[in-house]
């Protein structure tokens, strides 16, 4: 018997167990909404998979940094515009088994060998412990409690070291057989997806699933120990205690890292990883310029919004930029600082807010022109929660594709001649406006005078207000109310996993109004909402608990 | 010393071998700069290649100058000559070569590929991994037989050499078979003021074409192949050392008549975009090292830039040369080109000590591999030298020369500053 071939018998029909029950009841929201969103209308427990940076993050504050994580990931769905939200609607498929085992065994492997086990195991067989029991019991009782984010049950524990022992008799190794029991906790549903278990009292979820909410919620990682013994105590169920952990969370500076995976997600700001631009017009534009670009618009939205406890209507206005020599290029400004640093654009410069970013810039553009469409779509969508519907199959992009039209030279014009169709013209008259106050920053982000020597013409109108190049419509997006709900609402979604329902929004719009009260500051929006009692809501349509021994065996009440 | 024109009387019809480029660009406008792109009046540049331009004149060159390999062949016996003469027969031949002149390789640490190197004897303080600098090379060359204070050895990795082209004036035996450039153009321009019966005339026509260093080397395989426009456009030089040319007090990029220009080595590399070409607006610090800067004034007439004279030293730093290229009275010309890029040359006298300390810089495989004579080229250039005369030896002590250039727009920024060392790595960037 092979060590995959152990953890396979062993745990496979584990994960089948929670994973069909998860997929029927994604199908079941499928079902009952006619769009792709899972929701109900009212709040209910889920089955959220692990990101893979989600997964990263776990793995390097149980083992630490240097454990590498190489492999492929099932890939992440975005539903609603959020890839959170998506975590509650993917499942793991058959091929996507084969890689997180692949990917657990790598990690095994690695905390069992010479270079980590003293200081990852801590133990092995001796006189006193002959078969190794004592010593991966000790192993499994503390890290099964990390990876599970909650205490291993007995069952749990006696199935692991089971495993251990029998793999280890099987493969002639003490420390291949933990490897192979460590494999199959690392492709466990518990390990995979965040479970919301209820609590005994059937209010709210349990205190060890509040933690885990809370920890994916401001770290974007697993709880910590601090939290998990927080959550064993009871302390998450009373609103002194829970507060007292939600400031102790927000306090450390891992919280930057909620900030930053939230802002990612909404801002699709993943994508930018395998954004790529014509090499021939836009040039500067590498893949490692691509990379800094999004940690620019990260380093940028925390130092604002997180360092400074700043108001978020600002990032549509600020002329204060993270930047570094690589990027240096793409603004044409100078960099003097080898590191990351910060640049201020003089008063009056087009490049002014979140707008005027080349990450949102080049990522809402084709790969060797702009699309005022595009970016007028993905900034209507994401950071004013509007709905756009997708172009007619039939429809024809010739004059607009056509980039050397010798009499339409700029966009602006090519555009104007596509929305002499009046089918069209619905939807462009949406996004364009927006997009066309965009259009003196090409397909790369980079500033621009001109378009095929015709000067560009930026003006433009949004909510019935005009403005006259993209500086100005920052200050309409930094005035409008609806930027600054969108917001609210997507942490909401981004928080819960689901699409706002009905019996979301008057929590959201509690939210909000506290959102507006309190100055617009992110931090404190969101420890609203890691305060929020609904944010903890009691599983309202949860799955069947998997019949397996582990997961059936009743947790400890929190 | 030849008197140089002042710049009233060199002020002339373009001589340049560009000038039709020139005339293509004058209509065009300049790219846009970007509203936070700088100093208001500044222009800096990075060069991405200085080189040593061939006016690729058909029929030039038709057979190129021998190099080491071929003189030493030549001189071989008719049946021995047979024997080597394959060019699978190269290493043989070397062997041969070295075993002949008594040409030295010395192995610091291990054997090298080759298996061919003597067993070195070592400064007492020089340990594995040590940098193999030029100061060491001698000091092991002197430990280990090599002629003292006899040229420069050469070294590579964990070789040091003597050969030819450590002291190429020891071996004239291997000039053999070296020959001139028997072209009738050259780039370049008049530098003296002069239509002399050695001048050239540029590929745009231009005549009086100062550029006795072409004539010296324009035969020889690798300056041929290297000075051709596009094989430098998509070279590298020094990039990891390059040179910056700064213009301040620019009110109209097309037609200023007076601006002054900065030239300085930067203590940052060149970087390239996803085209392979020098990355535009890259930020470089100056390298504190005061000999790499000089100042001149220039006028812009219909966007092409000229200077007045002025000795610059610019940085020359490849994989295992060092040496910087001394031009005295060099005037730069300039065009701005559409595109924001700037192509240009730097039109003087190349020192004869700079350019042979590159020769002697060179290891004899590069130089064999390359088609280079380095006593032929040595010899050439002691011959045809034609400027900066010594008053005590009488001897001139530089040549004409033109060093083609193309650059992008940068800029030059505040910051500290490691000198750019041979072998020394610059600071690691902050890994946040």
């Amino acid at each position: 018997m092979t060590f995959l071939s152990i953890t396979r018998r062993v745990f496979a029909p584990k994960i089948l167990a929670v994973i069909v029950p998860a997929m029927a009841a994604a199908a079941a929201f499928a079902t009952a909404n006619s769009g792709p969103s899972p929701n109900t209308g009212s709040p209910q427990g889920s089955i959220r998979r692990l990101t893979e940076a989600q997964y990263r993050a776990v793995i390097a504050d149980v083992f630490g940094d240097d454990i590498r994580v190489v492999g492929r990931f099932e890939p992440d769905l975005r539903v609603d515009g959020l890839v959170a939200v998506g975590t509650s609607a993917v499942s793991v498929t058959p091929g996507g088994l084969d890689q997180y085992e692949e990917l657990a065994r790598g990690i095994a492997g690695q905390i069992t060998d010479d270079a980590h086990r003293a200081k990852l195991v801590g133990c092995a067989p001796g006189v006193d412990d002959p078969d190794g029991a004592k010593c991966a019991r000790a192993f499994f009782t503390r890290v099964g409690l990390m990876l599970y984010r909650r205490p291993l049950t007995p069952g749990e524990t006696q199935l692991a070291l089971a495993t251990t022992l029998a793999s280890a008799r099987t493969l002639g190794s003490f420390d291949a057989g933990l490897a192979a029991a460590l494999t199959g906790m690392l492709t466990s549903p518990d390990f995979l997806f965040r479970i919301d278990a209820p609590s005994a009292a059937g209010r709210s979820v349990g205190g060890y699933a509040k933690a885990v909410k809370l920890s994916f919620l401001l770290w974007n990682t697993a709880p910590d120990a601090q939290l998990l013994a927080a959550a064993g105590r009871g302390e998450l169920d009373t609103q002194a205690g829970l507060t007292r952990q939600v400031d102790r969370l927000i306090a450390s500076p891992r919280f930057t890292n909620g900030i930053r995976a939230f802002f990612s997600d909404f801002l699709l700001l993943d994508d930018m990883e395998t954004l790529s631009k014509d090499q021939l017009l836009y040039p500067s534009f590498t893949s490692a310029v691509s990379s800094a670009l999004r940690e620019q618009t990260l380093r940028t939205i925390t130092d604002l919004l997180v360092t400074r406890h700043g108001d978020y209507r600002d990032l549509f206005t600020t002329r204060r930029i993270a930047m570094t020599r690589e990027l240096g290029p793409i603004y044409t400004v100078p960099v003097s600082a080898q590191g990351w640093t910060f640049h201020e654009f003089p008063e009056g410069d087009p490049r002014t807010g979140l707008l005027t970013q080349a990450s949102l810039l080049a990522l809402h553009s084709h790969p060797g022109r702009t699309s005022p469409t595009l970016r007028g779509k993905a900034i209507r969508e994401t950071l004013l929660c509007e709905k756009i519907p997708s172009p007619p199959a039939n429809v024809n992009f010739a004059v607009v594709q056509d980039v050397n039209n010798p009499t339409l030279k700029t966009t602006r014009a090519r555009l104007q001649a596509h929305l002499n169709d009046e089918e069209c013209a619905s939807c462009h008259r949406l996004t364009d406006p927006i997009g066309l106050g965009l259009e003196k920053f090409d397909g790369a982000g980079q500033f621009r005078m001109t378009e095929h020597d015709e000067p560009i013409d930026t003006s433009g109108s949004f909510d019935k207000l005009a403005f006259r190049d993209a500086a100005s419509l920052g200050e309409l997006f930094h005035d409008s109310p609806a930027v600054a709900s969108c917001l609210v609402s997507s942490v909401w979604r981004y928080a819960t996993g689901r699409s706002i329902g009905s019996s979301d929004q008057p929590v959201v719009a509690a939210l909000d109004a506290r959102f507006r009260a309190q100055g617009y500051r992110v931090v404190d929006l969101m420890r609203s909402v890691a305060l929020e009692p609904a944010f903890y809501a009691e599983p309202a349509m949860f799955p069947a608990p998997p019949k397996v021994a582990a997961s059936a065996t009743p947790r400890k009440a929190s | 010393m030849k008197m140089l024109p002042t710049p009233a009387t060199w002020r002339r019809p373009a001589n340049f071998a560009f000038a039709a480029l020139v005339l293509l660009t004058a209509s065009a406008g300049l790219a846009a700069d970007s509203p936070t792109g700088g100093e208001p009046g500044v222009r800096t540049f990075v060069l991405s290649n200085i080189y040593l331009a061939s006016p690729q004149e058909p029929g030039a060159c038709k057979t190129l100058a021998a190099g080491g390999w071929e003189s030493f062949l030549s001189m071989l016996p008719a049946e021995e000559r047979a024997k080597y003469a394959a060019p699978e027969k190269r290493n043989a031949l070397d062997a041969r070569m070295n075993e002949y002149f008594g040409f030295k390789r010395i192995g610091i640490f291990a054997k090298d590929p080759g298996g061919k190197v003597a067993p070195a004897k070592l400064p007492a303080d020089f340990k594995r991994g040590d940098p193999l600098t030029a100061e060491r090379a001698k000091q092991i060359g002197a430990l280990n037989g090599f002629p003292k204070d006899r040229g420069k050895p050469a070294y590579q990795n964990q070789t040091v050499a003597y050969n030819s082209c450590t002291n190429p004036e020891d071996f004239p035996q291997l000039e053999k078979g070296y020959r001139l450039y028997d072209g009738t153009k050259a780039v370049g321009l008049n530098l003296d003021g002069k239509r002399g019966r050695n001048d050239f005339s540029s590929p745009d026509g231009g005549q009086g074409v100062d550029n006795q260093l072409w004539r010296a080397i324009g035969c020889v395989k690798i300056f041929g192949e290297q000075g051709d426009r596009k094989v430098a456009a998509g070279t590298f030089i020094s990039g990891r050392a390059p040179t910056l040319i700064e213009l301040r007090g620019v009110d109209d990029i097309r037609n200023d008549p007076d601006v002054t220009v900065n030239i300085y080595g930067a203590a940052d590399a060149v970087t390239r975009n996803g085209r392979r070409e020098a990355q535009a607006w890259a930020s470089f610090r100056l390298d504190p090292d005061p000999t790499l800067r000089a100042t001149t004034h220039g006028r812009i007439v219909d966007g092409v830039l000229t200077t007045d004279p002025v000795d610059v030293h610019l940085n020359y730093k490849e994989q295992i040369i060092d040496s910087p290229r001394d031009l005295r009275g060099a005037r730069i010309r300039m065009v701005f080109k559409s595109d924001g890029s700037v192509e240009g040359g730097f039109y003087g006298y190349y020192t004869l000590a700079s350019f042979y300390e590159s020769i002697e810089q060179m290891t004899l495989n590069g130089a064999n591999f390359s088609g280079v004579s380095c006593p032929g080229v040595r010899r050439a250039i002691d011959r045809l030298a034609d400027g900066y005369r010594d008053r005590k030896t009488g001897r001139f002590t530089a040549i004409s020369s033109a060093m083609n250039f193309f650059g992008v727009p940068a800029f030059i920024i505040d910051g500290p500053v490691a000198s750019v060392g041979m072998q020394k790595p610059l600071p690691a960037r902050d890994p946040s």
